[in-house]
């Protein structure tokens, strides 16, 4: 205990060493801990919010765009498919499941997708409470939407056409909460989940709003998709199709490319591909915070080095009161473990503040989710690193008292 | 008890040796070790403190050979049995004068209740500036401070570096008045080692180096 005390009072002796110490060693924490953080949602977003889809079938245009807006409900939709077109698909031998999928509106910056009860299943999602969607107009939430805009059964809503908070038009429909869903860590969890009717009919509705208002040449797509009154050629945004057979990863993709005016992107191999275009920044990231690891280490180092040097008579004096060599060295090494552990708080507290408050001022509340939290074991092998450097620098600190020559020293002060 | 016999030191192989006279120190006794600049009374003092290996003879204190302990067993009982002033009067300087006390006695690993921190600090009139850090206090409490820091936990031997050199008579008379009573009172063996003649008068036993 008095060591320990000792080891306090010598660091509070010395505040603007140990607030330097204390400062290099969080800045590079944080760097570690954040590129670990990077890596690790990106990973959590390949392996988990892909759920059980194989492959993602929409309109011609950039693969990564469909992964990104169908699987991870990111970025903006290409355009839509023929439903019936798409149907053909789902009956061919190798489709496991294939869930049709729809959307384009969101409630207060939540998506709202339009799909089959076997969207659910996708990401193995169960209900928590009330049932599932039966009739048109009816929605079941993620957990995380249900407990941000503090939604319950049998609330209703409008929902906003687009995809962003900001966007202002409002539909005429009311949506009613008929199911909350049990909470995933998947992308589900921030999803409005509807039947496709429900976006069929409130953009049908919409449709005939503007048709009276003879606004014509806007909203082409929504025209084309029900130019005649009772026979409508429905359309979806993509479909998401699971393999029954690893032998369809071939085959399929090729095919729907090659004979229809679709296109199949493999979520996987998109996100792969992205992952790879940004690992070169991480890595280079990873490589400076090593560095300024190195540097923080360093100046420990020195500090603890110099710190032995001038406190010299007095760590001679603790030998004449009985201190051992190894009391000495407690001493010290506590000094360091102190400093790596308010290091670690700092650097950890301000990953998770930073991260909030990052997305916070980006007004994108519902990315966050893209942000895994970061695994205690993952903390603490960086923890372990930091320590096990610390103890090393320690050990190197402690060399002069070692070979301290007690009489030498006070002879020598007097 | 402290005894010595023989006792000789060789700083490096070739140097002079250093011889010393053999003592024998009844309980209680008290000595006064006389001797200029550079004759080697440091030496003898950290000989007699176990803080230097003798060369050759022997260090008994309570019939302990100092020469037979390990250097753990050294240590411990350096914490336990022996208790030193110097003349510049440090303490840690980072700790407060009472957390130096409570240092001070941790280290010995000896059960003294917190009474006689208490008692001590009354004794040599430290009680107002207890909670003081070592840099901010005066030169007279440093010097009882330091006192207080070689008697705590009640050693069998209080030995004293040159703790009058920088006085002046008054300040001479209260330090050496101090560490009789305190050896005194912990029934401790007091030698002090210096070069000023002043306080020749208050031993009755005193060796030349």
């Amino acid at each position: 205990m008095m060591i320990w005390k000792t080891s306090l009072y010598n660091l509070k002796s010395k505040p603007l060493y140990t607030i330097l110490n204390i400062f290099s060693l969080s800045l590079s924490m944080l760097l570690l801990l954040g590129i670990r953080q990077l890596k690790i949602s990106f990973e959590h977003q390949v392996a988990h919010n892909l759920g059980n889809i194989d492959l993602v079938i929409g309109a011609k245009g950039s693969p990564l765009q469909l992964v990104l807006s169908s699987v991870l409900h990111l970025d903006n939709p290409i355009g839509n498919i023929l439903y019936e077109e798409a149907k053909k698909i789902s009956k061919n031998p190798m489709v496991k499941t294939a869930v049709p999928i729809s959307y384009g509106d969101h409630y207060k910056g939540y998506r709202i997708v339009g799909t089959t009860n076997d969207f659910m299943t996708l990401y193995d999602a169960k209900l928590e409470r009330g049932q599932k969607v039966d009739n048109v107009l009816e929605v079941i939430i993620g957990s995380t939407v249900a407990a941000e805009l503090q939604l319950d059964i049998g609330d209703t809503f409008l929902s906003s056409h687009g995809l962003t908070e900001h966007s202002i038009e409002v539909h005429a429909e009311k949506l009613t909460v008929v199911g909350i869903l049990k909470p995933t860590r998947k992308v589900i969890d921030h999803l409005i989940i509807t039947g496709l009717e429900s976006i069929w009919d409130i953009h049908h509705h919409e449709n005939e709003m503007m048709d009276e208002h003879k606004e014509h040449d806007h909203e082409e797509e929504h025209r084309k998709e029900f130019d005649t009154e009772g026979h409508e050629e429905k359309e979806i945004t993509s479909l998401l199709v699971s393999f029954r057979n690893p032998v369809a990863f071939l085959n399929l993709p090729r095919k729907i490319n090659e004979e229809t005016n679709m296109q199949a992107a493999l979520p996987k191999y998109e996100l792969n591909k992205l992952y790879n275009y940004l690992s070169l920044g991480i890595d280079t990231i990873a490589v400076i915070a090593y560095l300024i690891l190195m540097i923080s280490v360093m100046t420990i180092f020195i500090s603890l080095y110099k710190m032995v040097k001038e406190r010299s008579f007095d760590l001679a004096l603790l030998r004449t009161y009985g201190a051992s060599n190894f009391q000495l060295i407690q001493m010290i090494l506590f000094e360091g473990l102190i400093i790596v552990m308010i290091a670690f708080i700092i650097g950890v507290l301000v990953l998770k503040i930073g991260a909030n408050v990052v997305f916070e001022l980006l007004g994108q509340k519902d990315k966050v989710h893209m942000f895994v939290t970061l695994p205690f074991q993952e903390i603490l092998q960086i923890g372990v690193v930091v320590v096990i450097l610390i103890i090393l620098t320690v050990l190197l600190a402690i060399i002069p008292i070692i070979k301290m020559n007690i009489s030498t020293i006070l002879n020598n002060e007097k | 008890m402290i005894q010595t016999s023989n006792l000789t030191f060789q700083y490096k192989k070739g140097e002079q040796i250093l011889s010393f006279p053999n003592i024998t120190l009844d309980k209680q006794e008290s000595l006064l070790v006389l001797g200029k600049s550079g004759i080697g009374k440091t030496t003898f003092l950290h000989l007699l403190a176990g803080l230097l290996k003798p060369t050759g003879g022997k260090v008994l204190i309570s019939d302990i050979d100092l020469c037979s302990l390990s250097h753990n067993q050294l240590d411990k009982f350096r914490g336990q049995q022996i208790g030193l002033v110097f003349q510049k009067k440090y303490a840690i300087q980072s700790l407060s004068l009472l957390d130096n006390l409570k240092m001070r006695l941790f280290l010995s690993k000896k059960s003294i209740k917190d009474t006689r921190i208490k008692l001590l600090l009354e004794q040599l009139d430290l009680n107002d500036c207890k909670n003081k850090r070592v840099q901010a206090l005066s030169e007279g409490q440093l010097q009882r401070l330091s006192i207080a820091m070689a008697v705590i936990h009640r050693p069998q031997v209080i030995l004293a570096d040159e703790p009058t050199s920088s006085l002046d008579d008054e300040n001479c008379k209260n330090v050496i008045e101090l560490l009789k009573q305190q050896a005194r009172e912990t029934e401790a063996n007091l030698i002090v080692i210096t070069h000023d003649h002043r306080i020749k008068p208050y031993f009755q036993k005193s060796i030349t180096l």
